[in-house]
């Protein structure tokens, strides 16, 4: 499915980064700190690509992960006065934990049974978290989250923020690239591709499906704590089951099983408001239809465009998953 | 005793218009496979319909109601056309998200005709209450249930006593095999999508009176709806009637015995019981063929 990463794939690779490292020096502070949102949403959509593209877990609750993400982070440093890298690292481990628990009994449904079941628990948490005052704020949300330091240096600025979160997010792509190229990721396409042969050849389906449900979660939660420290407050309308829709939008809008394409349609879906801002009123209007477009005219998404090309040769990916869904 | 019995009248009217919700989303789950995540902007929809022919035009009920719902119709072989054949033979996350993406397009295409404002249409009974024994209960509540009722007796006539129920359960079962008998299977899908708009469209008159016709209202329905599915068990029609009802009365009931600030997650955490414990639902087909 993926060109293998040849020398020149590492050069357009460096190439591309060095480009988004540069890119505040040429936008303004309000581009830039798009660009950082872009970025954040990027670092959950990569998680999300773990567990939908790779394992094909169908997740419309991925917001709820940010969520715990970014209010693990906003309770611990305001209320209880942890040092925000400890609370973030805390605020993952629970994200994780709570995936793992909510994955290993959810995880025995697919398909839309998932969907709405992640769904579900989406609403869920946001209910849970504009109504529970004393714990969350409710609707006032949790204000005075402090900065991140770095080495001395408070990640307080635009600029700052954006070039550690984009570190982050090279960071785990590159993690979960390796993750893909794995003995598990191997699996956990198995287990998307055909679950019943998946379990023919050894692989233990359950743990499969709840480990890229729980990597899933940790990018997420990852993505909630960079959100957090950016945004510097939360509340709940953040982490709503339609950011949940707009996660799984981006990884489809992009190109879904594919890292470029899931950082892709991040940037676009993050950038298209500024891109339409003369419709006004009629740019969700417009989105929507955007979206239609990407979903009828390029089923591989927009990464579709840029590598259809050079792999028509040799995909057996389009045999074998018509194959999949011609079956009875 | 008598506040249990208002409740209970108004839980199951609630309900009701959940239950319609839900058999437009089954009859055309059951017929084509796909999850209309559009479902509460159709309610929607329909509400703003009957806001332009009831409020804005000011016609006669005998005509407004009729051209809401014939209007629905309309939009139901539209969404057919430009949503469905073209996502047909899409993966599942492709018909969610495409329905998505058609529900934002629905919700802020009213926006920018009927505005942000809620409108509220007067019920066609009246704001006329009815005693029964010490208790109050509006003729809006009890002619909700009954034409509910109404609806489902039509609705099983037409699936089960003429030959276009016999056909669209044909597709329902095997589409290839319909196909070969030589049934009309593209006309007989954009009836399935008319039939479910139809349904959504009286949803939507009967509750615009009991809440505000509002831009944002589709979203909660339709989870409502969701919510009722799942309990009463995906593709099925009792199914999505006993989920309905069983979702009303657990909202109306818990806002006032429980708490009205987590009645929702009442709702939501009766589905996530029944996902774990019972995913087939109560009358549910047997997932793991489907799922």
């Amino acid at each position: 499915m993926k060109v293998p990463p040849t020398k020149t794939n590492w050069i357009l690779i460096a190439a591309i980064v060095a480009a988004a490292a540069i890119a505040p020096f040429f936008a303004t502070e309000y581009v830039t700190r798009l660009l950082v949102v872009a970025t954040i949403a990027a670092v959950a959509v990569v998680g999300l690509n773990i567990a939908f593209g790779y394992a094909g877990l169908i997740s419309l609750g991925h917001a709820a992960f940010v969520g715990v993400g970014a209010y693990g982070v906003a309770i611990l440093t305001v209320r209880h006065g942890v040092g925000p890298w400890l609370a973030a690292l805390i605020a993952i481990a629970i994200a994780a934990a709570v995936a793992y628990a909510i994955g290993r009994v959810v995880l025995r449904l697919s398909g839309h049974y998932l969907a709405l079941a992640t769904l579900g628990l989406n609403v869920s948490f946001t209910i849970v978290a504009s109504n529970w005052v004393a714990f969350t704020g409710g609707n006032d949300g949790i204000a005075h989250i402090p900065a991140l330091p770095l080495f001395s240096v408070q990640l307080a600025t635009e600029r700052s923020s954006y070039w550690f979160s984009l570190a982050v997010l090279v960071a785990l792509s590159f993690i979960a690239q390796r993750i893909r190229r794995s003995h598990a990721g191997r699996s956990f396409i198995a287990v998307r591709d055909d679950e019943i042969a998946a379990a023919m050849t050894g692989i233990a389906v359950t743990k499969a499906k709840t480990a890229a449900f729980t990597l899933g979660a940790i990018y997420a939660a990852i993505a909630g704590c960079l959100f957090a420290f950016h945004v510097r407050f939360v509340s709940p309308e953040d982490f709503a089951y339609h950011n949940s829709i707009t996660y799984l939008a981006m990884l489809i809008v992009g190109g879904e099983g594919s890292l470029a394409g899931a950082i892709l349609g991040a940037l676009t879906v993050t950038m298209l408001p500024e891109v339409l801002r003369g419709v006004g009123n009629a740019y969700l209007l417009i989105f929507g239809v955007l979206v239609l477009f990407v979903l009828v005219l390029l089923p591989k998404g927009l990464v579709g465009l840029l590598g259809g090309l050079k792999r028509k040769q040799a995909d057996v990916s389009v045999p074998v998953a018509k194959a999949i869904e011609s079956r009875p | 005793m008598d506040a249990l019995l208002q409740l209970l009248v108004n839980g199951v009217a609630l309900g009701s218009v959940y239950s319609l919700v839900a058999l437009g989303f089954i009859i055309v789950y059951s017929a084509t496979s796909v999850v209309n995540f559009a479902a509460g902007q159709f309610v929607m929809l329909s509400a703003f319909f009957g806001v332009m022919t009831i409020l804005n035009l000011k016609l006669a009920p005998a005509l407004a109601y009729p051209l809401a719902i014939a209007g629905m119709a309309v939009f139901g072989v539209i969404f057919y056309v430009a949503i469905h054949l073209p996502l047909q033979k899409r993966p599942v996350v492709s018909v969610i998200i495409g329905t998505v993406a058609a529900g934002i397009v629905m919700q802020n295409a009213a926006l920018l005709i009927w505005g942000p404002l809620p409108s509220r249409i007067p019920s066609l009974f009246g704001d006329a209450n009815v005693s029964i024994g010490s208790s109050v209960v509006t003729v809006h509540a009890l002619a909700t249930i009954g034409i509910t009722l109404v609806l489902i007796v039509l609705l099983y006539l037409l699936l089960y006593r003429t030959s276009a129920g016999r056909a669209m359960r044909a597709i329902a079962q095997d589409v290839e095999a319909a196909r070969m008998m030589g049934l009309p299977v593209t006309l007989w899908l954009g009836f399935a999508w008319i039939l479910a708009a139809v349904f959504s469209a009286f949803a939507g008159l009967l509750v615009a009176p009991m809440w505000f016709a509002d831009v944002n209202m589709g979203d909660p329905i339709a989870l409502k709806a969701f919510a009722a599915t799942v309990i009463g068990g995906f593709g099925s029609v009792p199914g999505a009637i006993a989920g309905g009802l069983l979702v009303g009365l657990v909202e109306i009931l818990g806002a006032s015995y429980i708490s009205s600030t987590y009645k929702d997650l009442l709702s939501f955490g009766f589905m996530i019981l029944f996902l774990l414990v019972r995913p087939q639902g109560i009358f549910g087909e047997r997932i793991s063929e489907r799922g």
